[in-house]
């Protein structure tokens, strides 16, 4: 790995972070005041008593009142710090947050589905997920604490060496012992540990759930008995990582404070020393103390810092990986009006996925009139849906042309293809949203009329208008309200709503039992009557609409 | 994961009730780790008085002996070395209680934490199938594993630090007082104002942080849906439409929020506030009344520098306030699946309640029945069947009712027989209970009333764990476990005890080969050591179909259910498992359920369900001649599918 792809994590996150500088800067600034001004008030408390000790014992007359107000003022400088503090940074990260996530969303778009497709679904979804949190948290957890830290230890250090450098430099080894070495090394020698542990969670994470998907079968066919062991041994791997760690961390904290508490008392033998020489004065001696003792809460933050430093440069490099992949089908410079024809026209179309020697399309050509339907079937992998995404403009071709009515999709943008298109597939997603809402994700300016309409066309306006509230039932309660089939319906009217001239459908029943087949099969003969219609499928009810059927075999059409 | 509803101050107090009478399972090392935090607390205190005594000696009375010209300079020094070795000697031994005192906090935590997911896999197992095929499962095992992680914050953490917080400070006022009482006034008075503060503030900013905590979740998951459906969005061309959304939704958040958070922190605040006003107090106080000579410059400097270490007990309290609130979170779910009640728990007084230890022991040994008395009421010569090869019997449903705790009747008075070693097909509309027929048939559910009799023997009295011993069962979707396809097809072996040997290798090769899988298998490249997943990942459906198969042959039991299994399979892959199931059924007692009617003309027996009750029944030449329901559904059938 060279420099420069080293760092491409963290200048890629600092660059994100720009527009939100002077919030993030004032924070630090905030963070500094206020550990600066705890210090002051513990090192001027130890002085002024030591001075007014001395006074009252005749060692001299002593101006109180500025060091008494000071020392109040310090106290209220710290609090109202504090609160300002935690404002701005949360103030930071909440911009930065949506910063993020706009910025995410936007970069991710031209990417699907074909520059995710390889990757399984849930997972990358997961994975997006915790990551982008961790990336959230970078100001908060990670950039404000270090840079912190770096600037009250400098200042700290500054204010030592003008009494001695000696102590300086003993307070500077200490804080650089408990914020960097100490925390590095647990860190290094965790991270064994913290790996065994996020796989055993993992782990246990997903017995449980087969477990219980499997229950039947495991009462059937296996021994409840060993599966209660088998989870108990899942349990025990969990917690012996933890432990592992826990052993660690307990012995990293312990270690950092006697690196803290001898860091104080080799500041206060040198002060000692000092004062035997008369070089400074026993308030002074007392302050320092004070001030050494005090100083460690400015590394006080590191150790969290560092732990969310190695997740933070992870999720952004995966994040990065993601987003820093080409678009994979980039629009042409010059767009051609949209086509007044819907005849289809696959060209000899060949197409690569990259990494595979064999093509996902052979030189295919297949022409659907206008008006007609055309169904595709084949095993899988046998390049269905290769067809589709190409038509989409969600893969470029590798060889060959696409037309609808004579025009080339080339010479059109893929969002203009795809206004052309509605698609009802499996996948189809339902917004955790109202139905109202997701129906109007394809046409936002359609009325309520219009939305009863469609949802009549695919029947299912009397169950909807039967729930209490009707179009604006929201979609999440779908484990309970919605079934396969009506989820599927939705989807239906929504293409109905759309009003696209040509209908691609992947597998649309898939999944649904029988009775609820039949219903979706008879919505699906509304959506494409009249229209050119392309269906992948192999579930007989469905295929009885096509007026034509073509084999697809590893790539190519057969003719058995 | 939608955001749960915020507790109210009730619920909270009962979720914190139920969290610490579960900490009492952990006692012995949580006092453990509390008696050394104590300890460490005299030490903490001892330190500080040697560190003040080091701070008279040399700071103050060596300038008095500098300013007085004395020669008591080499005295009073040498006493200083003194100090400071026992200080030293402090340190060490206070990281050493430090050290142990969270290792016995970390044991607590996981001893809780591992018993209470003992109690939790207990549950779900006495629970059942009949309970379980309705859940969630991805989200209870978050439940298991995360939400009992969670209950660690407040075990380690939380319940410690309330002891530190009422034990340190006591301690120190002890000492306080003694040395100068102005200073433990002050303490005493400003330290139960923290808690107060804290109750007063706490349970208002309590609720506006969860608000806050549950918007952002809202905000999360929204985005998140956003990007599961990125795809959906693009079809529609609305991508960038949403991206503007996505923006201006996290804009309008932050303004709510940071309207919420002025006031939260205000909380936090009066914390830091009463912690940083009073120790300025001390120090001006304790300064002039060392001026006016009211007392000793070493009582002084060792209540100044206690008074930092009175509050900060205290402030980690508020640290852990946030360990608290999660494990609150994460409880009621948790308390939720311990108390669920059981869909068979209303036939546990009318099942036999004598164990069959004996069938436990041998796994060969036929149906037996639970009690004495019950047989009696049966027909006493009738001995149960012994050879498991052998069907035990004709399965007769004799009057059986059934309905859901609370649901409507499903069954009422369902009378039919599956004749032994008969393939009977079950058909009708979907929701006419074929499913929980099923259920009632492999006993993961009881009637409501009626019987179902085995060969003669009443279900309810036959030990489960044998009866299920008779049964194989492959459903619509089969769960692939985790592990190797060896150890999914023998699901009956302890895979962790001991590695196949040759007699298992060659009845699973066999199982495989009848179910139509050995061929995928042995191209696999570990073959039958070829780890899955869940979601059996790297298997197409029609694989996966015929490991289940497979299980069922190795298994070889005479009962067989099958839950339409063909259902959502290419052509090629149903031809093959279909090919598999008319090998299975032979000499068994099958019951099938068909959601298709294509492949019912080579059943035994019809029966189709409707309404909770079977209306009509016989072979399929009977009832297309019947022409009644069936034949009606079988027309529209081959209408639809022609």
């Amino acid at each position: 790995m060279t420099r420069a792809t080293k760092h491409r994590e963290l200048r890629w996150l600092i660059g994100l972070t720009r527009p939100y500088r002077g919030w993030m800067l004032a924070g630090v600034l905030l963070a500094t005041l206020v550990i600066l001004a705890n210090v002051a008030l513990l090192a001027l408390s130890g002085w002024f008593i030591a001075a007014m000790a001395l006074a009252g014992l005749g060692g001299g007359a002593i101006n109180y009142f500025t060091p008494a107000a000071a020392i109040r003022g310090l106290a209220i400088a710290r609090t109202a710090g504090r609160y300002l503090e935690r404002l701005v940074t949360h103030e930071a990260t909440f911009r930065l947050l949506a910063g993020l996530r706009q910025w995410f969303f936007e970069h991710l778009e031209p990417l699907v589905p074909a520059r995710l497709q390889d990757r399984s679904g849930g997972d990358l979804l997961s994975r997006i997920r915790a990551d982008i949190d961790s990336l959230e948290g970078a100001y908060l957890r990670l950039f404000g604490p270090v840079v912190t830290a770096v600037l009250t230890t400098f200042l700290m250090g500054l204010f030592l060496l003008f009494w001695s450098p000696g102590i300086a430099a003993v307070d500077l080894a200490g804080l650089l012992l408990a914020g960097i070495v100490v925390p590095m090394i647990v860190l290094r020698t965790g991270l064994d540990a913290g790996r065994a542990l996020v796989e055993a969670r993992a782990t246990l994470r997903q017995r449980t759930a087969e477990t219980l998907r499997g229950l039947a079968e495991l009462n059937l066919f296996g021994n409840p008995q060993h599966r209660l062991d088998r989870l108990r041994r899942d349990n025990a791997e969990l917690i012996e990582p933890q432990r592992r760690q826990n052993r660690l961390d307990a012995g990293g904290n312990a270690l950092n404070g006697l690196i803290a508490q001898f860091t104080w008392l080799g500041m206060l033998v040198l002060a000692i020393d000092l004062v035997r020489n008369a070089h400074i004065t026993g308030p002074e001696l007392v302050m320092l103390a004070l001030f050494g003792m005090a100083s460690f809460e400015a590394v006080a933050m590191l150790p969290p810092a560092w732990r969310a430093w190695g997740e933070t440069r992870q999720a952004a490099r995966r994040i990065l990986d993601l987003v820093d992949a080409e678009p994979a089908v980039p629009d042409p410079d010059v767009q051609e009006p949209p086509p007044t024809r819907f005849d289809l026209d696959f060209d000899r179309i060949t197409l690569r996925y990259p990494g595979r020697a064999e093509p996902a399309l052979d030189a295919v050509s297949l022409v659907v009139p206008q008006g007609g339907i055309v169904a595709l079937r084949g095993a899988s992998g046998s390049g269905k849906t290769s067809l589709l995404n190409a038509l989409l403009r969600f893969w470029p071709l590798t060889d060959g042309d696409i037309r609808i009515g004579g025009r080339s999709i080339r010479t059109l943008s893929g969002d203009g293809v795809r206004g052309l298109c509605a698609v009802v597939s499996q996948h189809t997603h339902l917004f955790n949203t109202t139905i109202a809402t997701n129906l109007r994700l394809a046409r936002p300016e359609a009325t309520e009329a219009e939305l009863r309409a469609v949802l009549a066309a695919v029947g299912l306006d009397d169950a909807i208008a039967a729930w209490p509230q009707g179009l604006d039932t929201e979609v999440g309660e779908a484990a309970t309200r919605l079934s396969g089939g009506q989820a599927r319906r939705i989807a239906i009217a929504r293409a109905l709503l759309k009003d696209a001239p040509v209908v691609l459908l992947d597998e649309p029943t898939e999944g649904l039992d029988a009775a609820s087949e039949r219903v979706v099969v008879e919505a699906l003969r509304r959506l494409i009557a009249g229209r050119t219609a392309l269906m992948i499928s192999h579930r007989p009810q469905l295929l009885s609409l096509a007026n034509q059927i073509v084999h697809l075999d590893q790539g190519r059409i057969v003719h058995p | 994961m939608r955001p749960a509803p915020a507790p109210s101050k009730a619920q909270t107090r009962r979720l914190d009730r139920w969290l610490r009478s579960e900490a009492r399972n952990v006692r012995q090392p949580l006092r453990a780790a509390v008696a050394l935090d104590g300890l460490n607390g005299f030490l903490l205190i001892a330190q500080c008085w040697l560190l003040a005594l080091t701070l008279n000696a040399t700071a103050l009375e060596h300038a008095l002996d500098h300013a007085q010209a004395h020669s008591l300079e080499k005295h009073s020094l040498e006493d200083v070395w003194g100090y400071i070795a026992a200080i030293a000697c402090l340190f060490v031994l206070r990281a050493i209680l430090n050290y142990l005192a969270q290792r016995l906090a970390f044991e607590a935590g996981a001893r809780l934490r591992t018993g209470l997911r003992a109690r939790l896999f207990a549950r779900i197992e006495e629970l059942g199938p009949a309970w379980s095929r309705n859940q969630r499962s991805g989200d209870i095992a978050t439940r298991l594993v995360d939400g009992v992680e969670a209950l660690d914050g407040y075990i380690a953490g939380y319940l410690p630090q309330v002891r530190r917080a009422l034990l340190i400070p006591a301690a120190i006022l002890v000492f306080v007082f003694p040395a100068d009482w102005v200073s433990g006034l002050i303490l005493a008075i400003t330290a139960p104002l923290i808690p107060l503060f804290m109750i007063l503030i706490g349970g208002e900013t309590e609720r506006l942080n969860q608000r806050q905590w549950r918007s952002l979740a809202r905000m999360g998951a929204h985005f998140f849906d956003l990007i599961e459906g990125l795809t959906t969005l693009k079809l529609f061309n609305a991508a960038r439409r949403e991206a503007r959304l996505v923006g201006r939704i996290a804009e309008d958040y932050r303004q709510e929020t940071m309207g919420v958070l002025r006031v939260a922190f205000l909380s936090s605040m009066v914390l830091e506030f009463l912690a940083a006003i009073s120790i300025a107090m001390v120090a001006v106080y304790v300064g002039f009344r060392l001026m006016y000579g009211e007392i000793h410059f070493q009582n002084g400097i060792f209540v100044l520098l206690l008074a930092p270490e009175f509050y900060l007990p205290l402030r980690s309290l508020g640290n852990q306030f946030h360990a608290r609130m999660d494990a609150l979170g994460a409880v009621e779910p948790i308390i939720e699946l311990l108390n669920a009640p059981s869909p068979t728990d209303r036939q546990t007084d009318h099942r036999g309640t004598v164990p069959c230890h004996a069938q436990d022991a041998n796994p060969n040994a036929g149906l037996r029945e639970g009690s004495d008395e019950d047989r009696n009421e049966e027909n006493p010569d009738d001995h149960p069947e012994a050879d498991p090869d052998k069907a035990p019997g004709d399965i007769v449903f004799d009057g059986v009712d059934f309905a859901y705790p609370g649901g409507q009747p499903l069954f009422h008075h369902l009378d039919l027989t599956l004749p032994a070693g008969c393939v009977t097909a079950l058909v009708g509309p979907s929701g006419a209970g074929k499913s929980t027929l099923t259920q009632l048939l492999m006993g993961f559910l009881p009637p409501t009333a009626g019987r179902i009799r085995i060969g003669g023997k009443d279900l309810a009295h036959i030990d489960p764990e044998a009866w299920r011993r008779h049964i194989a069962w492959v459903p619509q979707s089969p769960t692939l476990f985790l592990g190797t396809l060896a150890e999914n097809i023998a699901l009956d072996r302890d895979a962790a005890a001991a590695p196949i040997d040759d007699r298992t290798r060659s009845a699973l090769w066999q199982a495989a080969e009848r179910a139509q899988a050995l061929a995928f298998i042995e191209r696999l490249p570990k073959g039958f050591d070829t780890r899955v997943g869940e979601r059996g990942q790297g298997l197409s459906g029609g694989e996966i179909q015929r490991i289940a198969l497979a299980r069922a042959f190795y298994k070889d039991a005479p009962i067989v259910v099958l839950d339409e299994p063909t259902a959502s399979l290419d052509p090629e892959s149903e031809r093959l498992v279909s090919a598999a199931i008319a090998r299975l059924a032979e000499k068994r007692t099958v019951l099938v359920i068909a959601h298709r009617l294509s492949t019912l003309a080579s059943c035994d027996r019809i029966l189709y369900l409707n309404d909770g009750r079977i209306l009509e029944q016989g072979s399929h030449a009977d009832l297309i001649a019947h022409d009644g329901a069936y034949a009606d559904l079988y027309h529209r059938y081959r209408q639809a599918t022609s």
